[in-house]
């Protein structure tokens, strides 16, 4: 099963990104306004835009799972059709941090989420994604849709 | 959510492989099932499915017909995983804008 990774460099010590994470004022600065609290067992929602196509009604509702500061942050990520979990990691590099993120937990027995997944996780991506995406750019091209 | 036509049609190994098989252009039904050593039944049970989802065309030649590919429909496909992987992209940008920009 793939997982969505992300990984992005901040240039400031690992403890003010984990401070970004685990501030509910600073998180919601930059991902959604939300009650989460650092502390393991505690549930919380995210509230953004309602997505109606995709049955989501704009509410992500979370538990922190794991929480090792200023290293490791774990939540459930649940809403809409997904029922997931979201990773951040906090590496340490020169004088900043990496920050990795994964989100992963897709269900493996939607067959949408199970391919989506396929396709952006590595098997698909490198190999015959490739070549579709490129078919889909020829087509984008030629058909104008 | 992409049509679920979709989905079903690319979940396939074989189907995937025709079409990849179809990007170097439309061929006839003898000639894919040739490239698979497939029965042409079973090849044409898989060009239908892979016809209802849109993703292959049928057009007749002389005779004959011949199968091209259209991948427009792959783009929801596509557009639904890349949606999440954006999501993280954006939001991780804007973590760091927010930390960096503040001394």
């Amino acid at each position: 099963m793939g997982a969505i990774e992300v990984d992005q460099f901040v240039g400031r010590p690992a403890q003010q990104v984990w401070q970004a994470l685990t501030d509910p004022d600073l998180l919601a600065r930059w991902l959604m306004p939300n009650d989460f609290k650092p502390v393991v067992g505690h549930q919380f929602t995210f509230r953004t835009e309602p997505v109606p196509q995709h049955g989501f009604d704009g509410i992500v509702h979370c538990q922190v799972l794991a929480l090792d500061p200023p290293q490791l942050l774990r939540i459930s990520w649940r809403g809409g059709t997904l029922d997931t979990t979201v990773t951040w990691r906090l590496v340490p590099e020169g004088t900043g941090t990496r920050l990795l993120i994964t989100h992963d937990g897709f269900d493996d027995t939607d067959p949408a989420q199970q391919e989506a997944m396929r396709i952006l996780g590595g098997g698909w991506r490198g190999h015959l994604a490739g070549r579709i995406l490129s078919v889909l750019d020829e087509a984008t091209h030629e058909g104008g849709g | 959510m992409p049509d679920a036509d979709v989905f079903d049609a690319i979940a396939s190994p074989v189907r995937r492989a025709i079409l990849d098989l179809l990007r170097g252009g439309a061929r006839p039904v003898h000639d894919v099932a040739a490239s698979f050593s497939m029965t042409r039944p079973a090849v044409s049970q898989h060009l239908k499915v892979l016809r209802q989802a849109g993703l292959v065309a049928e057009e007749r030649i002389g005779r004959e017909r011949h199968y091209r590919l259209d991948a427009r429909p792959l783009r929801t496909v596509v557009d639904w995983a890349g949606h999440y992987e954006r999501f993280w992209q954006h939001h991780a940008r804007l973590l760091g804008e927010l930390l960096e920009g503040s001394e």
